[in-house]
């Protein structure tokens, strides 16, 4: 298995480096972060650079590169500590192609290149977390016309996308799950944005949804099929975690390393007291093991391989290395990552949250055990 | 309108590492388009866009030229198409200057000729210069803006104290500031599409060097001083003052 990257690969990577070193992207960040506000200039560069064209098909005006050429520059852009947990939707196209009426897709692809936020899906409600089939949100039809009625909550993006993939089930048939794309702007959809403690720069709201009108061409993929559809997309989503926390605690390994060279404590480097460099080698390890699982992963989802087991063993792992590696770096840089406005803070506090959303360790580890064991079964 | 831009294979100055004496080790750096060419790249494909034509990429270089990564960032850039002249990698100033004429000479001529303010390695800010006279076409260097105007061009200098505007007859060779425009950073699309415009390899023979180089060092280092000024703003900016002075 070679990950060696291509020209065209190492360009993209070279120029998503110098869209970052022109300005101190950080402060921005900085300022989105504590502002609660979805980072859209820095979004925008990058679709400038063709970022939300490398998972769209060429028949779609995209370049299809692949999954490995996506998490190379997820690398690049989590070494700069950047929030790319803002960019779950970008590429996840293949989701409103697969399963999107044309005119639901035209819809979306009309966002291309804006930097703007296009979609995301609502599954959480507040009895319905990981036990994502116990949701109470209803759909019923009358007179022609389909209502929705529910409330949803912890739903990412919600505050700022024109349109949601909402899951509910039929009033009349409770074991018959759909989805519905819905328009954000239809009256009855009230939302109301959470506080939380990290991944600020993306929203995070309830959504209620009180007798909102819906149409039959509103549905999102098939009736009944809902409940497949949504558990089947949790894969990628899962694998971008893992490729976005593994970038970021790349940027805190980096940031320790560089301070443990040049901080002096009683007359030498901190690097080279022997308690720091054992962090050093559990850090690297894990950094190591972070990347070759993130590109192994993204090479069998292009080849079409990547198994909802290998999703989950990887947004587990990550999600927890990454975490460890950067609360070890905070440990190294001392009262500078805590007291300071040192980015290390937000990243930490941002992958405090990823070992809940997106699945939490807990439903990774059944996923995965539940993979290993069937693999077995014969 | 026929634009030639000219650019450098560089090595890549954030990889070059400075030996304890002084000395550059340039071994592990990547080949990388000069930065300040960039500037002439982009000036080039800009007034192309704007009057109609194609822009010409012409570099002189050694086993640098060769790697594709680079020429497809060159051609991702905004040049039409390349034309890698061969030669020798420490050519000076002259030799390169002469390399270019040449090529330029192959390939029939041009309306413009536009090149950055210096290549960053060694900055010598020769080459424009030189090529101009080699061709013997009007040439100017410093040039912060670049107007067209009827069949030639307005051109906006930048001296030491002032501004200088000159209307420029074709075909001329023109050495742009490193503030004329900021370069673009190329998108996936203008990389994919690199890899197929056209690349000319051709060799040059170079005229014997007109300079020697006798050594190349890094600064040499000061430590610092550690001096602290406790006062007032008003007293603290005097005896900073006072302080330069004495350097």
């Amino acid at each position: 298995m070679d990950f060696t990257l291509n020209d065209e690969q190492q360009l993209l990577v070279d120029n998503v480096r110098e869209l970052m070193q022109r300005e101190n992207w950080e402060a921005y960040f900085a300022e989105c972060d504590r502002t609660h506000t979805y980072p859209e200039r820095w979004v925008k560069a990058l679709c400038d650079l063709g970022f939300d064209l490398i998972m769209l098909p060429e028949e779609h005006g995209g370049l299809n590169l692949g999954l490995v050429t996506l998490t190379a520059v997820y690398e690049e852009l989590g070494r700069w500590g950047a929030p790319t947990y803002v960019l779950y939707q970008l590429p996840c196209f293949d989701t409103i192609l697969r399963e999107g009426t044309q005119e639901q897709i035209d819809k979306v692809l009309d966002y291309v290149g804006t930097g703007k936020q296009i979609w995301n899906s609502a599954c959480t409600e507040p009895g319905a977390g990981s036990d994502v089939g116990s949701l109470q949100t209803t759909y019923t039809r009358r007179d022609g016309k389909i209502y929705l009625n529910g409330h949803k909550t912890f739903i990412t993006s919600s505050a700022h996308v024109p349109f949601l993939v909402v899951m509910a089930r039929s009033a009349e048939d409770p074991g018959c799950f759909t989805e519905f794309f819905l328009d954000m702007s239809l009256p009855g959809v009230r939302v109301e944005p959470l506080d939380k403690l990290g991944l600020r720069m993306d929203s995070c709201s309830d959504v209620y949804l009180e007798n909102v009108e819906l149409s039959e061409s509103d549905i999102f993929g098939r009736e009944g099929n809902g409940f497949s559809r949504g558990v089947k997309d949790f894969d990628f989503e899962r694998f971008l975690v893992a490729a976005s926390d593994y970038g970021v605690a790349l940027s805190a390994f980096e940031d320790a390393a560089r301070y443990a060279n040049v901080r002096v404590q009683f007359g030498k480097p901190i690097g080279r007291f022997q308690l720091n460099q054992l962090k050093f080698a559990e850090m690297a390890i894990k950094v190591n093991a972070m990347k070759n699982m993130v590109y192994e992963a993204a090479w069998s989802y292009d080849t079409g391989e990547m198994t909802s087991a290998q999703a989950a063993m990887c947004k587990y792992y990550c999600v927890n290395a990454a975490f460890a590696v950067v609360d070890d770096a905070m440990q190294v840089m001392g009262g500078v990552s805590v007291a300071g406005d040192h980015r290390i803070q937000r990243i930490w506090r941002d992958l405090r949250v990823d070992r809940i959303s997106g699945g939490t360790d807990e439903m990774m580890i059944l996923t995965l055990a539940k993979g290993v064991l069937r693999q077995y079964a014969n | 309108m026929r634009i030639i831009a000219c650019f450098k294979a560089a090595p890549d100055d954030s990889d070059i590492t400075v030996g304890a004496d002084r000395t550059l080790d340039v071994s592990r750096a990547q080949p990388k388009i000069g930065s300040y060419d960039l500037n002439a790249i982009e000036a080039a494909r800009q007034l192309a866009d704007q009057v109609g034509g194609e822009v010409i990429g012409i570099s002189l270089g050694g086993a640098a030229l060769d790697n594709s990564k680079l020429r497809k960032d060159a051609l991702s850039r905004g040049l039409d198409s390349l034309v890698a002249v061969a030669g020798d990698p420490d050519a000076d100033s002259f030799q390169t200057a002469t390399a270019l004429a040449a090529a330029i000479g192959e390939l029939g001529g041009c309306d413009l000729v536009l090149l950055g303010a210096g290549s960053s390695d060694r900055y010598a800010q020769q080459v424009g210069n030189q090529l101009g006279a080699l061709l013997g076409l009007p040439t100017l260097n410093q040039v912060n803006q670049i107007t067209p105007d009827g069949d030639g061009l307005r051109v906006l200098r930048l001296l030491e104290n002032a501004e200088q505007v000159l209307g420029v007859t074709l075909p001329a060779v023109l050495s742009v500031t490193s503030g004329i425009n900021t370069p673009r950073i190329a998108g996936m699309k203008d990389i994919l599409a690199a890899g197929k415009k056209p690349v000319t390899d051709t060799v040059s023979a170079l005229p014997p060097a007109s300079s020697r180089t006798a050594s190349v060092l890094a600064p040499e280092q000061v430590d610092r001083r550690h001096v602290l000024v406790e006062a007032d703003p008003e007293d603290a900016a005097r005896q900073l003052a006072q302080f330069l002075k004495t350097l």
